[in-house]
């Protein structure tokens, strides 16, 4: 047995409510479906509303003369089956009694509006551009726009901290009261979708962009770089990374891939021993190391630095990650030694999540090769004649020709894409 | 103040100006002995007699040139099209004859009548029973095109049409003839106790060409007419949002400076409409408001509308804006 | 027929009805115009002067006793008769079974053929299989005659998954391509003027085919019924313009929609020969079309048909006609029931008998009660499913242009 609950319906194009003429059934009736049970007077028409169901009548809403509103349940029925309803404990009173109340009313807690700030005063601003992406024109809604130009600010000066770069009201203030230090994050050229410039700011190269210039120079005018390519299937490596990460130490720090290819290469390089050296090339005399110190090419603010991990054939993958760490965030703030950046016999560079597919990375003199390692996503890749999902990550890498044969760079680059596709013999 | 309905609302002010002015005749189909398919000429045939209010044959051109005749010859016809989906038979007679007789006869020929029509969807009325066409009408010079919301802006907007000049279309929401619709088609209350629902039972007029503050708000201005007015009362208030509600009552000439002077406020805009959205009056308000309001605006304008599709039976509630869908609009004017 | 009755003081003519509610309706018991009364003229060489009598009159083969007589007695064999009594039967259980899924809120809006069953049922029949349909909103029982599923016909008025137009028309919009019947549209009498197109088509490309359309009286009031009767005046193209005089538009009686004597006349000045016929009598009915459509198929273009009937029945689900007319108007009309004459008609000809017609009629209701379970099987208005709201979107162009398609993107549905 189930409840069957009749809802007073529609019955003419938009009526809201009906009165009850008569019910024609009483609780307890059985009824049958089409028999006649209510007569209901609407503003259009009276009509008699037939059964909808055979059963017995188990509760009726409201007598001759009460208003039942369309869409509340008036009848109820027991039914052979589920039904379609539990039975109600309470029925909706019918209109007479109560109302249903107007929906809307007046929003009690508003949520104040987002002001423009006063509009300040003109103020001059340094002319320096903000770099976008390319063709693209500082964006803003048309009150930013106002505001900036009542203050005489040229809007592609102003970074935007909105959707797509968007220049908010906020931003315009922080490049206001930034005034001149909004200069220190631009960058001398470019070019202007709408007007001519003719103007120029020369920026000399010194200090550590100077060493930069001559180190990149001195590697890349004297040492014949041949470069190298591969991709490599971490989808074991990634479910391995995630499981460490999931069940990692108290303490210990969350595992990118990196640690895991520093691991990598000390299998590897204590089996190339020719790619972990250095080649004194006034002397002429190469130096394999034993030891595996791997520089780590790191961007910061002031520009690219090389601090190093070192004796990571001695370390754990908790302690190559925990180090490295350690002295990449060194370097980025400015207080790595001295001796935290010199000493690598190998260098990996990474781009992070500029990682893109491939590049061709500049051997860090007087090393004898480099690993560039580069975005990993999934792709469709044909695996015994399916077209599956497989996380890939690329590799590249370069080696100085002079000392390293083609053979030896591929072949180290293979053996750590062995070791990374099988990641538990890298624990072997 | 007694309460009404909106079609009660109408019915009283059918019934002052039949008292109040001699010329005024009211004709349509159905609207005569039987009251109208909504009730909403019931009783006028038996107060003022069968030649003020009468029952026309079939034929929405010939009622729309009859009542040009008529206005021409110094009557003030009220004229019903039963829905407003039938109005396209009198087009040519709207647009052609009597949008343009004042200017076309050097002002010596006028046509001060009025169309009253039942339009918008909400009653699974499908195609035909359902479209709301004022765009057709805003765009032909000439013609006032006014649509009310509640019984009380109904009967002094209606009183204001027939007293008006020039030709007016008035369009009813039907949907909200018997109570405020907010959008839910499973919970539709009645007018009774809405503040709105009060209306006097003597002459008034609600102006033309002047729109009404719902509600007054900082962070967004919602513009809405007809149904959509309580439908976008309901999304502002699940929104969260302290948004500005206009109700335009008259579309043409809608009242521009209530609504420029409400966005230069609130620098955010969305317009609601039933209608599709192409070539809709939204996208007339649009362009006007960016040409009077440009350094105002924190965020594009944005429409919700019905779909660029016929409206449909089964499915109008995935066809009629709903809250969520202007909700969703307006919380979008804030990300900006 | 009735006296036409109005208001004669001043200031202009107000038609008004026979009755209002409250008064005793009396049509004077009998029709005065009896079977035998009008010849029926050669349809191949008749005029539209040959047929001012027809026009004026009531053409009737059935009398009042059940007794097929005249010229005009299309001779049936009694299992055409059966069959056309089977559908009246079908299409009035049928009307009563989507009335009470109306009040029970499983679909959303009717409107029944009650006591005009014999007009589209008749006229069809008379009609072959390659002619084109154009209704009104009161002639979905041609559908029966064609062959339609009632599934399918109760699918459509639910507007759930099945029906075939998605949802998205009312009910009793009925569409459907393989019985030629063209979808039907709210907007009255646009189908009358697009019948006469039809039918310069059929003439054009040399096709066997005759269109029919049928409008209201009241609805002869628009401009569509008349530039019919003009475009079929001049291009005599194969179509029958047929006029169901019910007596009623919603509210409004035919008195109202015409100042003059039939509708049948009308046909005259524009030189259509012009009928008129008695709508409950299936006989007649028939052979009327009949002749018509030996007209048309002999390339001597269209006949207009006054069909003198009663709607007997609301106009629609929101319609009570208890406001406007005595609510037991239709049982004095002269014309009677269609299925009782016919039924009386077989049976006095020894074709038929009450048992029958009882074991007729239980077995239509249970075939009746079977598709509409079936049909809510797909979905019914109160509970679902409907169909998807994509169907919104499409076949609005041939294919969905991009504003379209970014808009049912926004749905998300």
């Amino acid at each position: 047995m189930g409840t069957f609950a009749f809802k007073m319906p529609d019955i003419g194009e938009g009526v809201v409510e009906g009165e009850v003429v008569e019910w024609m059934v009483a609780v307890g009736d059985m009824v049958k479906e089409d028999d006649p049970i209510l007569s209901v007077m609407t503003d259009k028409a009276t009509v008699e509303i037939p059964s909808p169901v055979d059963g017995k009548v188990t509760k009726v809403i409201g007598e001759a003369g009460d208003i039942l509103p369309v869409g509340v349940v008036c009848i109820e029925f027991e039914v052979e089956g589920d039904g379609n309803a539990a039975a109600t404990e309470e029925a909706p009173a019918p209109k007479a009694e109560s109302k249903p109340e107007p929906k809307a009313e007046p929003v009690p807690e508003p949520t104040p509006a987002p002001q423009p700030k006063s509009e300040p005063a003109p103020t001059p601003i340094p002319a320096a551009k903000v770099e976008r992406a390319a063709g693209t024109k500082a964006l803003a809604s048309p009150a930013v726009r106002q505001r900036a130009r009542q203050a005489n600010i040229n809007l592609e000066h102003v970074a935007g901290s909105g959707p797509a770069g968007r220049i908010s009201h906020a931003d315009l203030d922080a490049h206001i009261a930034g005034g001149a230090a909004g200069a220190s994050q631009v960058r001398p050229m470019g070019a202007s979708a709408r007007t001519e410039r003719n103007g120029t700011e020369d920026i000399k190269v010194i200090g550590l962009r100077r060493k930069i210039a001559e180190g990149m120079i001195s590697s890349y005018s004297t040492i014949p770089h041949f470069s190298y390519f591969e991709e490599v299937d971490i989808t074991a490596l990634e479910e391995l990374r995630q499981h460490l990460n999931a069940t990692r130490p108290e303490g210990a720090p969350k595992l990118t891939y990196l640690p895991f290819i520093m691991q990598a290469l000390v299998k590897a390089l204590e089996q190339r021993p020719e790619c972990n050296a250095l080649y004194d090339d006034d002397s002429n005399v190469v130096t394999r190391h034993e030891a595996i110190n791997l520089g780590i090419a790191t961007q910061t603010d002031r520009g690219l630095f090389v601090p190093v991990v070192k004796h990571v054939e001695a370390m754990d993958i908790w302690q190559a990650a925990s180090e490295m760490t350690r002295v990449t965030s060194a370097t980025r703030d400015g207080k790595a030694t001295a001796e935290e950046l010199t000493g690598s016999t190998f260098t990996i560079t990474s781009l992070g999540r500029l990682g893109g597919l491939g590049a061709t990375p500049i051997i860090n003199k007087p090393e004898v090769g480099i690993l560039g390692v580069h975005n990993a996503k999934e792709r469709a890749v044909v695996k015994d004649g399916q077209i599956v999902v497989r996380r890939i990550m690329n590799l590249s890498s370069s080696w100085d020709h002079r000392v390293v044969d083609g053979h030896d760079g591929a072949s180290l680059v293979q053996l750590v894409k062995t070791y990374l596709e099988h990641p538990a013999t890298i624990f072997m | 103040m007694v309460e009404m309905n909106m079609i009660k609302a109408l019915n009283s002010a059918l019934e002052v100006q039949l008292a109040k002015d001699k010329n005024v005749v009211i004709f349509g189909e159905d609207v005569g002995f039987f009251g109208g398919v909504f009730r909403v000429t019931d009783g006028l045939q038996k107060k003022f007699g069968e030649h003020r209010v009468f029952d026309s044959p079939l034929a929405e051109g010939g009622i729309a040139a009859i009542a040009m005749g008529m206005s021409i010859n110094g009557l003030r016809p009220v004229a019903e099209i039963q829905f407003a989906d039938y109005i396209f038979p009198a087009y040519d007679q709207i647009v052609n004859e009597i949008a343009k007789v004042r200017h076309r006869s050097g002002g010596e020929f006028t046509a001060p009548l009025t169309f009253r029509t039942p339009a918008g969807g909400g009653i699974k009325g499908g195609h035909h029973h359902s479209q709301s066409p004022e765009a057709q009408f805003t765009h032909t010079p000439g013609l006032k095109v006014v649509y009310c919301s509640n019984p009380y802006n109904a009967k002094g907007l209606l009183t204001a049409s027939i007293e008006c000049n020039d030709p007016v279309i008035f369009f009813e929401p039907k949907r909200c003839y018997r109570g405020p619709f907010y959008g839910d088609p499973h919970n539709v209350p009645t007018w009774s106790g809405h503040p709105d629902g009060d209306v006097p039972e003597e002459h008034y007029i609600v102006p033309l060409e002047q729109a009404r503050i719902v509600r007054e708000g900082s962070a967004c201005t919602v513009i809405a007419w007809g149904t959509m007015v309580h439908v976008s009362e309901q999304a502002i208030k699940d929104s969260g949002i302290d948004c500005e509600l206009i109700d335009l009552q008259t579309l043409v000439p809608w009242d521009r400076d209530t609504v420029v002077n409400s966005i230069r406020k609130t620098g955010r805009c969305v317009i609601v409409h039933e209608a599709p959205k192409t070539s809709g009056f939204g996208a007339e308000m649009s362009a006007s408001i960016q040409e009077r309001c440009f350094y105002h605006l924190e965020a594009p304008i944005t429409r919700v509308t019905g779909w660029d599709t016929p409206f449909p039976h089964t499915t109008e509630w995935d066809y009629l804006p709903s809250p969520e869908r202007i909700a969703e609009a307006i919380k979008k004017t804030q990300e900006e | 027929m009735t006296e036409r009755v109005t208001a004669t003081t001043k200031p202009y003519t107000i038609g008004r009805p026979p009755f209002r509610p409250g008064d005793d309706a009396d049509f004077g018991g009998k029709f005065t115009e009896q079977p035998g009364d009008l010849s029926r003229p050669n349809p191949i060489k008749c005029g539209a002067q040959d047929t001012v009598l027809h026009a004026t009159g009531l053409i009737r083969v059935l009398d009042d006793e059940g007794n097929a007589s005249g010229e005009w007695d299309p001779k049936l064999d009694s299992e055409t008769m059966i069959q056309g009594l089977e559908y009246m039967m079908r299409l009035r259980i049928f009307d009563d079974r989507m009335i009470k899924m109306q009040r029970t809120g499983k679909l959303s809006f009717y409107m029944r053929s009650f006591g005009e069953e014999a007009i589209a049922i008749a006229q069809t029949m008379a009609l072959e299989t390659q002619d084109w349909i154009f209704p009104s909103y009161r002639q979905p029982g041609a559908q029966f005659v064609r062959g339609r599923d009632m599934v399918s016909m109760i699918c459509h008025c639910i507007g759930n998954t099945e029906d075939n137009v998605k949802g998205r028309q009312m009910p009793v919009h009925y569409t459907w391509k393989p019985g030629r019947f063209i979808s039907i549209s709210s907007p009255v009498g646009t189908q009358f003027s697009q019948a006469v197109g039809v039918a310069m088509a059929s003439a054009y490309k040399g096709d066997d085919e005759v269109c029919i359309s049928w409008l209201g009286d009241g609805t002869s009031a628009q401009g569509d019924y008349h530039y019919a009767l003009n475009f079929a005046s001049t291009f005599k193209p194969p179509v029958i313009l047929n006029v169901v005089n019910n007596q009623w538009a919603i509210s409004t009686h035919a008195n109202l929609a015409t100042g003059g004597r039939t509708f049948a006349e009308r046909g005259l000045a524009y030189d259509i020969p012009s009928l008129r016929v008695d709508g409950n009598d299936f006989l007649a009915l028939y052979s009327v079309t009949k002749w018509a459509r030996e007209r048309a198929g002999a390339g001597l273009g269209a006949t207009h048909i006054e069909v003198f009937t009663y709607r007997a029945g609301a106009h629609s689900s929101s319609d009570d006609p208890s406001a406007y007319r005595p609510n037991d108007e239709f049982k004095c009309w002269p014309g009677g029931d269609p299925i009782l004459r016919l039924k009386d008609h077989l049976i006095g000809a020894k074709l038929w008998d009450e048992e029958r017609h009882i074991a007729l009629a239980k077995k239509i209701d249970d075939e009746v009660m079977t598709a509409y379970k079936e049909a809510c099987e797909f979905g019914d208005l109160a509970s679902g499913p409907y169909p998807p709201a994509s169907t919104i979107f499409t076949e609005v162009y041939e294919t969905v242009p991009w504003h379209v398609q970014e808009q049912r993107e926004e749905l998300g549905k």
